[in-house]
């Protein structure tokens, strides 16, 4: 091989490899990217069944009901709308009601949430930022500290 | 006077960055011994300066002394001392401060130990060391000092967040910064030689072990990392492609090619524009993620700053240092000459190979981590990148670097012989095979990837061990004199075979513990039992417990294997009392190199608790393996060749005639 | 002093530092130094030659590497030698050696007085909770006892000690819980148990609680004579509505009272109101203790417009967000204490509709209302 034929290997299997990989990444941002989705997003857009989303939202007071076998279920708000929620599995250490929380999964055919992993906020001054941005937009918080009521 | 003496060491030590960036490199521009002579000084006066300014915190923290803004924010006079100290770096302004202090210990560690290296490239390095370090103690001082005091001292802290409450924190913040601020020294080269002009194999050589010392601490930091998450956080997962653990895996794969081409550029000078962009963009990639940490851009975690102050300060940094160092070299690089040729099927090539899917891999991390971001940013969507993009990129770009692995250190330098090389690796070859074909027997046709996986796990590890035995001719001398000659190998030699055993163990722990996990979620009663991969797991029932600071409601579980007593476990559920902040420790048992795994889920109140048990087979070789690995950078380390500071060249020569006579 | 002479010691190490090697570096030898890199070339020559020794490469591939690395050699060696010859500048080492000089010192004592705060001493916490008590804010003395009642939490003294100080820091509500662990380990005593009522009577906003009322009357059963619970219970009466018991209380109180005493102005004030307006000032929602203060300034006018204020507060308030029973009861009762009758007959309506479909609730209502004499129409 003279060395114009080395280079050109060289630089043509650089090529395949990043072709390759760049493919690959565009496929997956295609294919596997999930979505953030607030309740009212959900009631207003018609969501395809079966595609991975995430919700997020308050957990609605009082809404929580455990079930055996470690079945859960809750109501997700953003105090316009609700969307019911079913998970089993373990909540995480800090889901509480009236708390920020993100659910990843599916919408069932009964209009009810399958979620396969729930996130809440990670500590006592964090609200995750897709939660604290979608209650501003329905006008319910205003940055951390109380609800208006007066 | 503690508190204020750290502050003003801090202080000086910044007076002196700015000498550091100016004094050393005017000498070795102008070829003024007297003027590179002060760096070496410098440097470890400056670490000093720094490591008096972090053990005047610390003190501050194991005093509780709540005058400090940092320590009241952060610290409280109840926590476990171990606590208190690890506690300093377990925020934004203490990490930070440790972030410094261990980029001024690379400056110090080259000023003493860099003795092999000419005086001029010695004095430039530690130049542009000291301007990071100097655009970092300015962050420190100016955004984020940990010596802010109070006037009206309030008699109890606000404790440290609960998570970071562990002894894995303790040590994996520490190794983490070593690997991806220890990048900096060759960052710091590989920006002075361009300076000077002054790349070839003798610069690959100087920067190896620097790069090697790095490396180790990010893999056993990153390590780390994995473990703490994986029985910290009570969801059993070991890797969460979390931006955060992107941010500092994204160092370790460039960091990982670096190494790897930097042997190209020692032996056969060839690469040297490449190596040189990769040691600039190796240390770039560690910036972008101290911003992303730092900055608090992410949702994650680690996420524990919040302030765009920082952020725009780092940012700005991140660019100066990315755009200059990248500006420098679009300038220099092309008046370097070409260096040796090779074939494409040679060890070169397969270097190469290397570090195309080295540097592939960092890209498809680098889009997954920054993607959302960007994405938010321009059209305020908002996306998650989770697993499934990952393993979809990731893996694929994997799988033909672990097939090509064992080939790399047996293929032969300049024009290698693939079918020679492949005869060398026919036992490998049968191994895998037969451990694939195994493990279809045992599992059958459900899971297909799983057994390929373990097929090539075998393959890597088998591939190193064969490399070795080959290399003395084990078969061919007899085992005596084969002993023998296995302690005459290079250091390096050893290093790559170790490493690449590693990296087997690591996949062979990935695969298994990802395909063949049982998990089950239940409600127990005290006296309920569940059955899992032959282990049966009684709760017996739950108790309150009161620790230090914490309450916990912990549980008690008998585990028993066909009757007979293996274990108790006591997974809990902790309440820390300052924060009124939840967490879950996890019950783990090891048997063999397996886990079995129970988290607690919230109690409801009439005894029943939801219960997360999960066997994971072979887990623990994932961090077995990452030892093993970073136990081959520590081999190629010791190479005699390599050493740092070795003998003098008159003295050098003489041990040298002696060798041969092993 | 410690802390500048140590200051002045750092900053001479550093700038020796700096001026140290400047000073010696005219000895250092070039000649070694310059040839760091044809020692890396002779050492790969080297390695070469141990290779092949091995047999882990042949002879063919050795000659090779040899060559090239040879070439390198001898490229390094003729760049050092055209290198060599080293230049010295008087005027370069002059500004190197000021800056170590005076730049140096400036810039980190410039910076440390912009940013530090020299003389502000290390405050550890233990020495701050050990120094002595009359050295030490109330803050710190508080929180050593309370360190102390963590650990000891049956120490009845200790929350004795404590609880008078949690009142004077206006924290009612923990002191009345101090009180009641020093009660429940050491037994009643009348003074406690009349503090414990104050305290309690102080947490909710000058309401004499049923807790703080069952208090007082154990004092009184205790100490008959004891006047500060005896005075607590009649402004209880009075709130409670009954208004001819009240009188009742306040004129045994006063009776014999020695004039001067603090608290005979009050009680005085307490039983002119009662007098005049027919019955006591209900103390709703709670005056706190600068408007108990200014009412025992005001005229009568001016307090029944106070009254009137806080009345219709709670009104607004009961009307937009609701309500406990409790809260409404109070509405009535202040309407019908003001005199206010059809005021009081629709706050019982809309309390009434409020808790319709809860029957517990409205049935405690309705009773408070019957008391009041409200017909509900």
């Amino acid at each position: 091989m003279t060395r114009k034929q080395r280079r050109l290997t060289l630089i043509g299997s650089a090529g395949v490899v990043l072709a390759v990989a760049l493919g690959l990444i565009l496929f997956a941002l295609n294919d596997q990217i999930v979505f953030f989705q607030s309740p009212t997003d959900i009631t207003q857009k018609s969501i395809p069944q079966g595609q991975r989303i995430r919700l997020g939202g308050l957990v609605e007071e009082d809404s929580v009901v455990r079930s055996d076998n470690a079945q859960v279920s809750f109501r997700v708000t953003d105090t316009a709308n609700v969307i019911d929620v079913t998970y089993k599995g373990i909540l995480p250490d800090l889901f509480r009601e009236g708390q920020g929380v993100v659910t990843e999964g599916v919408i069932g055919p009964d209009g009810v949430f399958v979620a396969d992993s729930v996130l809440a906020k990670h500590d006592e001054n964090y609200m995750p930022k897709e939660v604290a941005e979608a209650l501003k937009d329905q006008g319910h918080w205003q940055g951390g500290e109380e609800p208006e009521s007066q | 006077m503690v508190v204020e003496f750290g502050h003003y060491a801090l202080v000086l030590a910044f007076a002196l960055t700015l000498v550091q960036s100016v004094v050393p490199l005017w000498g070795a521009l102008t070829k003024d011994e007297r003027l590179m002579a002060v760096a070496t000084p410098v440097s470890v006066v400056m670490f000093l300066l720094v490591l008096a300014s972090f053990g005047a915190l610390t003190i501050a923290y194991l005093n509780s002394d709540f005058s400090v803004l940092n320590v009241v924010q952060n610290s409280h006079s109840a926590k476990p001392l171990l606590y208190k100290f690890t506690g300093v770096w377990g925020n934004h302004e203490g990490s930070m401060l440790l972030w410094v202090l261990i980029l001024v210990f690379f400056g110090a560690l080259v000023g003493v130990f860099g003795g092999n290296l000419p005086s001029d490239l010695k004095a430039a390095t530690l130049t542009v060391q000291g301007w990071v370090t100097a655009g970092f103690v300015l962050f420190l001082l100016a955004t984020s000092n940990p010596f802010a005091r109070v006037a009206h001292p309030p008699i109890e802290g606000a404790d440290l967040n609960p998570i970071l409450q562990d002894i894995g924190l303790a040590i994996h913040p520490p190794l983490l910064y070593i690997g991806y601020v220890g990048f900096s020294i060759t960052f710091s080269f590989a920006v002075a030689a361009l300076i000077l002009g002054r790349i070839d194999a003798a610069w690959a050589r100087w920067v190896r072990p620097w790069t090697l010392l790095a490396w180790c601490f990010l893999t056993l930091g990153i390590a780390m990392g994995s473990y703490w998450a994986y029985y910290e956080l009570g969801w059993g997962g070991w890797w969460f492609w979390d931006p955060v653990e992107n941010a500092s895996f994204m160092p370790w794969l460039a960091g990982t090619a670096l190494l790897h081409s930097a042997i190209v550029m020692e032996k056969r000078e060839a690469l040297k524009v490449w190596t040189v962009l990769l040691a600039i963009f190796t240390f770039s990639l560690s910036l972008l993620g101290t911003f992303l940490v730092r900055s608090g851009v992410l949702t994650s975690v680690h996420a524990f700053a919040t302030d765009p102050a920082r952020g725009v300060f780092i940012l700005t940094l991140l660019c100066i240092f990315i755009g200059g160092s990248l500006a420098l070299y679009a300038w220099r690089a092309p008046m370097l000459k070409q260096g040796g040729i090779f074939a494409p099927i040679s060890r070169e090539g397969g270097l190469v190979l290397n570090n195309l899917f080295l540097t592939a891999a960092t890209a498809a991390v680098f889009v997954g981590t920054l993607y959302p971001l960007v994405l938010d940013a321009i059209t305020g969507e908002k996306i998650s990148v989770g697993a499934p993009f990952f393993n979809l990129t990731f893996g694929p770009l994997m799988i033909p670097l672990l097939i090509a692995v064992p080939y790399g250190p047996v293929l032969s330098w300049k024009r290698g012989d693939l079918l020679a090389a492949t005869q060398r690796l026919y036992a490998a070859m049968g191994l895998a095979l037969v451990m694939t074909l195994f493990t279809f027997w045992l599992w059958g046709m459900e899971k297909v990837l799983a057994p390929l996986g373990v097929g090539l796990a075998v393959w890597v590890m088998a591939g190193a061990i064969s490399e070795i035995v080959t290399r003395v001719k084990f078969f061919e001398i007899g085992p005596k004199r084969g002993f023998a000659r296995l302690w005459g190998l290079p250091g390096s030699a050893w290093g790559t075979a170790v490493a690449h055993f590693g990296v087997g163990v690591t996949v062979l722990g990935i695969v298994t513990a990802s395909a063949f996990q049982v998990e089950h979620i239940v409600t127990m009663r005290p006296g309920d039992k569940v059955e899992v991969s032959g282990y049966e797991v009684t709760f017996d029932g739950a108790a309150p417990r009161r620790g230090p600071n914490y309450t916990e409601e912990v549980g008690h579980f008998t585990v028993r294997r066909d009757g007979a007593y293996v274990t108790e476990l006591d997974p809990s559920k902790r309440v820390y009392t300052a924060r009124q902040m939840p967490t879950t420790e996890a019950g783990i048992h090891t048997i063999g190199f397996s886990q079995l795994y129970l988290s607690l889920g919230e109690g409801r109140g009439d005894g029943a608790v939801d219960v997360r048990v999960y066997f994971k087979p072979l887990i623990t070789l994932i961090w077995i393996g990452s030892v093993i690995m970073s136990l081959g950078a520590l081999f190629s380390m010791a190479d005699r060749r390599l050493r740092i500071g070795a003998p003098k060249p008159a003295a050098r020569r003489k041990t040298a005639s002696l060798a041969p006579a092993e | 002093m410690m802390f500048w002479i140590l200051i002045a010691l750092t900053t001479g190490v550093a700038a020796l530092a700096v001026l140290v090697p400047l000073a010696r570096g005219a000895k250092v030898q070039t000649g070694a130094e310059g040839s760091a890199d044809e020692a890396v070339y002779r050492e790969q020559l080297e390695a070469i030659d141990g290779e092949l020794k091995r047999g882990l490469i042949d002879e063919e591939a050795a000659e090779a590497a040899r060559t090239e690395v040879a070439r390198r050699l001898l490229a390094a060696h003729d760049k050092n030698q055209a290198q060599s010859g080293k230049q010295l500048n008087g005027r370069r080492l002059k500004l190197a050696q000021l800056t170590g000089l005076l730049l140096l010192p400036a810039a980190a004592l410039g910076g440390y007085l912009l940013l530090g705060s020299p003389g502000q001493p290390d405050l550890p916490l233990e020495a701050r909770l050990s120094a002595p008590a009359d050295q030490q804010s109330v803050d710190v003395l508080i929180a050593r006892v309370e360190r102390h009642l963590s650990q000891n939490p049956e120490d009845g003294e200790g929350w004795a000690v404590i609880a008078p100080v949690y009142l004077s820091q206006g924290q009612p509500q923990a002191s009345a819980r101090a009180y009641a662990n020093a009660i429940r380990i050491l037994g009643p005593r009348p003074d406690w148990l009349t503090d414990f009522g104050e305290a309690l009577t102080m947490a909710n906003e000058g309401l004499v609680t049923a807790d703080a009322h069952r208090a007082f009357e154990q004092a009184v059963s205790m100490d008959a004579t004891a006047v500060k619970p005896r005075f607590f219970l009649a402004i209880s009466l009075g709130q409670e509505g009954k208004k001819a018991e009240a009188v009742q209380a306040w004129n045994n109180l006063l009776e014999g009272a020695d004039e001067n005493a603090a608290w005979v102005h009050a009680a005085r004030q307490q039983l002119a109101a009662l007098e005049e307006n027919g019955d006591a000032p209900s103390q709703l929602r709670g005056p706190s203790q600068e408007d108990i203060a200014a009412s025992q300034e005001m005229g009568a006018d001016d307090r029944q417009a106070m009254i009137r204020g806080m009345v219709s507060g709670l009104a607004d308030r009961l009307e937009k967000e609701g309500g406990s029973v409790e809260e409404w009861n109070r509405l009535m009762q202040a309407y019908t204490v003001l005199g206010e009758k059809q005021n009081a007959e629709d706050a019982f309506a809309s309390a009434a509709s409020a808790f319709a479909d809860k029957p517990d609730e409205l049935s405690e209502i309705k009773d408070a209302a019957r008391k009041l004499g409200l017909s509900g129409s």
